[in-house]
């Protein structure tokens, strides 16, 4: 993931052909809202996911957890 | 009627303050974004949701000598303007806070904003409000974030300055009023500060992008280019709320830390001056009053709990402004601290001269409190005593002033290094000084060595 947003970087950074509408100091700004925008965006879809398969997980623990607990409460019987 | 002289730069409106109201005049311009907002019933979302300063259309332009034609709108008056270099590092984070997340309820519904000026968010109390609804427009599919910039510049950067260097934004805001450049910020940051994904681009890139962009003069111009997916903006937007929320204050210790703690006063001089406050306050139902030189807040807090409705306070510490920020922030009080330098107070600066008010143009208080104060102006930075007593009795017809003699502790200390070079400075100048503007209504005196607390009346 790293590298690839490096060779983005790169490539936007140094490539002469690149142009925007208007070049004012705002310029730097609408660029750099190009390239990070689709990173926020990954970002956020991951992050989405990640919630997602953390919640999972914690759901197949817990219920782990719960048959263990009544396991041991018969046991206790 | 007067014009605000801060509401030139956006074409679509402008303000004017009458009969100690304030309205906004909507021209052509403006009349788009008023049709849209009235369409979407956003104007009164916005409002209700605490975003923006509650405003109301003109119905009947008669009633205030306006036009028939002009289109009106009335906002509810801000008790004390304040600007971005007066705010402690937790006010300008919350105002940064407010700022992004009112733009993320407006993209929600399908509208955005057309700048991130830090001079749109005012203070109710702790409570920060929006306070331009003609920033608001019609979001366009693709858009970029025309802000961005101004938000780095006003917000982001000084934040990251404080938080990372330890560097406070105020002085350097004041000095240039669109905030911090990236430039410079970039300059100061360390390679370690980069390592930080946030800083990385909105620093460092985005001062790469700026100067690659303009060393290239003869690029092709791609006129309305619109490829800004709105997920993408609404992402960036809650990165940036990520980010700040993030940051942490970098404290210096300032000379007046835990000031309430380690401060010399005894006990009884604490009661004698709750009950000079307590006593002037309640006989008085002050609406608005400013504590000179108000520490983390604690008698401002007194005054609110004794009838004032409305107290500024102002401190050179920047430290116990921040501090009694937050106490009024989690208790939801009417009070507002202020950074100010009463040496160097907020002077008119900007465009003319006149685009950010001044203190003293600012300043219409009922009242005021001038606590252990003087002694820092008159013997601290060598202003004479009476120039000190006609300056604070300018600022307000009443107040409560204390007078700090010489053989205290505190002036002592003061002393050692300075020598006494202060001949006029004594108990009998500062009673003359206060009759030549007005009339003394009170005096207690709170301690051994002969603090007194004077009420004065202009």
């Amino acid at each position: 993931m790293n590298k690839v947003f490096l060779i983005i970087l790169i490539f936007i950074v140094l490539n002469p052909s690149f142009a925007y509408a208007y070049l004012d100091p705002g310029t730097g700004s609408i660029i750099l809202q190009a390239i990070i925008g689709v990173i926020a965006a990954s970002l956020t879809a991951i992050s989405i996911y990640w919630e997602k398969f953390k919640s999972i997980i914690s759901k197949i623990f817990m219920r782990d957890k719960k048959q263990e607990n009544k396991d041991k409460s018969k046991i206790d019987d | 009627m007067i014009e605000e002289r801060g509401s030139f730069r956006d074409p679509a409106g402008k303000i004017f303050y009458l009969n100690k109201k304030v309205f906004r005049k909507i021209s052509a311009d403006g009349q788009e974004r008023i049709n849209f907002l009235s369409k979407n019933n956003l104007l009164k979302e916005s409002i209700d949701k605490k975003f923006l300063i509650p405003t109301k259309k003109i119905t009947d332009n008669h009633e205030y000598n306006f036009s028939k034609d002009d289109v009106i709108f009335e906002h509810e008056r801000i008790p004390y303007i304040s600007y971005p270099y007066e705010w402690s590092f937790s006010q300008l984070k919350s105002a940064a806070l407010h700022h992004l997340n009112f733009h993320l309820f407006l993209l929600e519904n399908n509208a955005t904003l057309i700048d991130a000026s830090a001079y749109n968010i005012q203070f109710l109390g702790a409570k920060p409000i929006f306070i331009d609804f003609l920033s608001i427009k019609e979001y366009e599919e693709g858009e970029f974030w025309n802000g961005h910039k101004q938000f780095c510049e006003n917000f982001l950067n000084p934040l990251i300055l404080k938080s990372k260097k330890g560097i406070s934004f105020n002085n350097w805001f004041k000095g240039n009023l669109e905030g911090i450049h990236t430039s410079d910020l970039n300059s100061l940051l360390s390679i370690f500060d980069k390592f930080s994904y946030n800083i990385f681009v909105q620093v460092y890139l985005l001062n790469k992008l700026d100067e690659n962009a303009k060393s290239k003069k003869d690029l092709k111009i791609k006129k309305n280019k619109k490829n800004f997916p709105k997920k993408n903006f609404i992402a960036m937007l809650f990165q940036l709320k990520k980010f700040i929320f993030s940051l942490k204050d970098k404290k210096k210790i300032t000379i007046w830390d835990d000031y309430s703690q380690n401060n010399t006063y005894k006990n009884d001089e604490e009661i004698k001056k709750i009950q000079c406050v307590e006593k002037f306050c309640n006989y008085n139902k002050f609406q608005k009053l400013a504590d000179i030189g108000c520490n983390n807040g604690l008698y401002s807090q007194l005054a609110l709990k004794n009838n004032c409705k409305y107290v500024v306070g102002f401190d050179f510490d920047i430290n116990a402004i921040d501090q009694a920020f937050q106490k009024s922030y989690s208790n939801n009080l009417n009070f507002l601290p202020l950074f100010f330098d009463a040496s160097n107070p907020s002077s008119n600066i900007g465009w003319s001269e006149s685009e950010r008010a001044g203190f003293i143009k600012r300043g219409k208080f009922d009242a005021i409190i001038a606590l252990a104060f003087e002694h820092h102006l008159a013997i601290a930075k060598n202003i004479p005593l009476e120039e000190v007593i006609n300056w604070l009795m300018r600022l307000a017809p009443k107040g409560l002033i204390e007078f700090v003699p010489k053989n205290d502790e505190t002036v002592q200390k003061m002393l050692e290094l300075k020598g006494d070079i202060f001949k006029d400075y004594n108990i009998d100048n500062f009673e003359k000084f206060i009759k030549k503007n007005g009339k003394i209504l009170d005096k207690s005196t709170i301690s051994a060595s002969g603090r007194t607390i004077y009420e004065y009346q202009r």
